[in-house]
């Protein structure tokens, strides 16, 4: 079976929900990405967004910054709140608030616009596919401290009770504590989280493990598992 | 104050004219004081000795033998000699006149008789000047002040006494004035260099609060520099100081406005570029899906719609971020780089990836705090530049130096020639080759300056040298400061 064929057999009834607020970048994303296999929902603002996601979850949620009214942050709070859906921010530009604020809001991944449909595909199989792996991982459950780590389940338990993470938290936890005590670079990171050769973002990693600690540690100032390693990366600390 | 050296600051020049005006004041003072006061004590002095000479004097008028008395001493003298008697002492008339007289200054006396005899305890009529004995014999009295063969200095007195036929001297010794004058000599040195000393600080405190307010704006206008357009001058209630500080305000927030309607300019430019390149990109991501069901005419279209859209796409790429570099709004997102790992990855993804990655082996691991997709966009562009003009780099490699690292591009070309070394670095500068070939391995001319805008912002440079093996060809030459990875951990952490 070709790479190509195997995505397209991912993406068929896969639903994307994308937000944007420009008619003319809705209709060609939309083309593109239906021609490479995936069923496409549209919301020109956030407002409608949010009904057409209470009304039917998508598998990958797809939101520009830039929008009318309810801004696409925001947007990506209120989907947070009732889903740890894969979401990609879509920026205007390489700045570095608008995407870290993005991630701060819950987006798993970004793209600038202008992106290429084929880079869009891969981030959203990337992002499939490492929910899909949580889902059907092999790794055996793993405790450090009171924290519980079931992959199977794609489950997280602190002291018996069970933390809500997003598949990519989760994911990129089930990655440092494959080999506890380990230091895992930011690029060892990104190639194993999120699918990205050496140069993908580091603040992809730096923002995902802030968000991490938030949940898993007693005190996210002075964190107790997830460790920054000088220079190097991050440890899950056994 | 012309004279003083330009080069010495604002403060040290006032500093050193208050010092210097209270020097030569305070010098002017002691000098009179001195003057006056060494007049007054001189004449005091001078006076007291006539005063007590003139009392002396007095006395010896009633103490000094007669003529009668004289002849009468000199029998008894005579008498005594011939009976031989040794017991007896003869008091000397003259002699006893002089015991009568009172010296509370230590005045040492002389009177001479007319037949020239002497009569002292302490001085003879030869250690008195010559002067003032012809005033004495000429004009009835003298005085003078002279040295004594010892150095020391004294004021002599002379009084022609003609009713006895005798001239009277005093010579008394000024040197407790001398010492006095010492002491006060002392003192006013003393005082003129504490004045000096205190007109010095006098000078730098007055100095500095007249210059605080210039050093409020030159702190004002630094932070402004950094980017902190928040930071104005506390109005003051001083009219001269409140217009400065008021207009200073009024150019920060004008510059405020100007350079926010600049990055709102950009930013808004940004997004209208990028709207129609995101629809066109798309849409021809569409096309360039079903190439196989286009006619050949149309496939060739599209190829050629793909090529430039994306030449296209990285010239406003390019050009947005040269203006956000413009106009101040590009940070640096510092990330820990282990280097060798970054150039090797860096090669690897372009066009040349065969290309020999040196490492410092002193340093093999070397870790550096840079922004990872700045830095990958130089060297890709050095890389690129390599292989358009030099049918690509032989070498890429890094070297520690200090808290430095250089990091070398190395091709086999032609190379830069010296009076263009600068230049390359200048937008839309093309090598001369580059005439009549507008073909898409063409540049677009703003690679290299982009390559020297975001070495910038790391605060470092970047230079052309000729390879220092002595081949031909060109050598980039990067310097970055490896900067400090605990600061960055911290930040991290948070």
């Amino acid at each position: 079976m070709s790479a190509a064929l195997s995505g397209t057999m991912l993406a068929v009834g896969t639903r994307i929900l994308t937000v944007e607020d420009d008619g003319r970048i809705r209709q060609a994303v939309k083309l593109a990405l239906e021609d490479e296999g995936w069923e496409v929902d549209e919301a020109e603002t956030g407002e409608v967004a949010l009904e057409r996601f209470k009304a039917q979850e998508s598998d990958v949620v797809l939101i520009d910054i830039m929008l009318p009214g309810v801004d696409g942050f925001e947007v990506c709070r209120s989907i947070r709140r009732i889903s740890d859906v894969p979401v990609i921010m879509v920026t205007a530009r390489n700045d570095t608030h608008d995407i870290v604020a993005g991630l701060e809001a819950g987006a798993d991944d970004y793209l600038t616009k202008p992106f290429a449909p084929k880079e869009l595909s891969a981030r959203i199989r990337a992002l499939l596919r490492r929910a899909r792996a949580s889902e059907h991982g092999s790794l055996e459950r793993i405790v450090i401290g009171d924290l519980e780590i079931s992959p199977e389940e794609g489950m997280v338990l602190k002291a018996g009770a069970e933390l809500h993470l997003t598949k990519t938290e989760f994911k990129l936890l089930v990655e440092l504590a494959s080999q506890p005590g380990k230091v895992f670079s930011r690029e060892v990171l990104l190639e194993r989280v999120w699918g990205y050769d050496y140069f993908g973002d580091g603040r992809l990693v730096d923002v995902h493990v802030r968000r991490l600690r938030t949940k898993v540690e007693t005190d996210p100032s002075s964190p107790r598992y997830v460790v920054t390693s000088r220079g190097l990366g991050y440890k899950l600390q056994p | 104050m012309r004279w003083l050296p330009a080069r010495l600051g604002l403060l040290a020049r006032v500093t050193f004219i208050y010092a210097f005006g209270a020097m030569l004041l305070s010098s002017t003072v002691a000098l009179a004081t001195f003057g006056l006061a060494q007049r007054n004590l001189v004449s005091a002095f001078e006076e007291a000795a006539q005063e007590q000479t003139f009392r002396n004097a007095r006395i010896l008028l009633d103490t000094l033998p007669s003529e009668e008395q004289l002849a009468e001493f000199a029998q008894s003298v005579q008498d005594l000699d011939a009976t031989g008697d040794q017991e007896i002492e003869l008091i000397n008339p003259s002699r006893a006149a002089l015991d009568a007289l009172f010296t509370p200054n230590e005045a040492q006396v002389l009177f001479i008789r007319g037949d020239g005899e002497e009569y002292s305890y302490d001085i003879e009529s030869r250690a008195l000047p010559a002067d003032l004995r012809s005033m004495v014999v000429s004009a009835g009295n003298g005085e003078m002040r002279f040295s004594q063969p010892t150095g020391e200095v004294v004021y002599g007195i002379g009084l022609a006494l003609p009713s006895h036929n005798v001239s009277y001297y005093e010579v008394a010794p000024m040197g407790d004035l001398a010492t006095t004058l010492g002491s006060l000599r002392v003192i006013l040195i003393g005082v003129s260099i504490t004045a000096s000393f205190a007109g010095a600080l006098l000078g730098y405190y007055s100095a500095r609060k007249a210059l605080s307010p210039v050093a409020e704006i030159a702190a004002a206008a630094e932070a402004i520099a950094e980017g902190d357009f928040e930071a104005r001058l506390s109005p003051s209630a001083d009219p001269d100081l409140g217009r400065l500080s008021s207009s200073f305000n009024e150019m920060v927030d004008a510059l405020r406005i100007r350079i926010e309607r600049d990055e709102r300019f950009t930013s808004d430019v940004s997004h209208e570029l990028r709207s129609p390149l995101m629809t066109l990109s798309a849409s021809i991501a569409v096309l360039e899906g079903r190439r196989d069901e286009l006619p050949e005419p149309a496939q060739q279209a599209v190829t050629l719609l793909g090529q430039d859209v994306q030449r296209f796409q990285g010239l406003v790429e390019d050009l947005l971020e040269i203006s956000r570099l413009d106009v101040g709004a590009a940070t640096l997102d510092l990330t820990p780089l282990v280097l060798s790992q970054f150039l090797s990855a860096v090669v690897g993804n372009s066009r040349t990836p065969e290309v020999p990655v040196a490492i410092d082996p002193r340093f093999p691991d070397l870790i550096i705090a840079a922004d990872k997709r700045r830095l990958a966009q130089v060297f890709s562009n050095l890389l690129e530049n390599a292989r358009k003009y030099a049918a690509g780099a032989t070498q890429i490699g890094y070297r520690v130096v200090g808290r430095k690292v250089q990091i070398t591009v190395e091709d086999a070309g032609p190379g830069v020639p010296p009076e263009d070394r600068l230049r390359v670095f200048d937008r839309f500068t093309r090598s001369k080759r580059d005439a009549g070939r507008r073909d898409l391995a063409m540049g677009v001319g703003l690679g290299l300056s982009l390559v020297s805008e975001h070495i910038r912002l790391h605060g470092g440079q970047v230079w052309i040298s000729d390879r220092v093996d002595g081949r031909q060809g060109a050598r980039f030459v990067i310097e970055i400061p490896i900067g400090d990875m605990s600061n960055f951990d911290e930040e991290m952490a948070t």
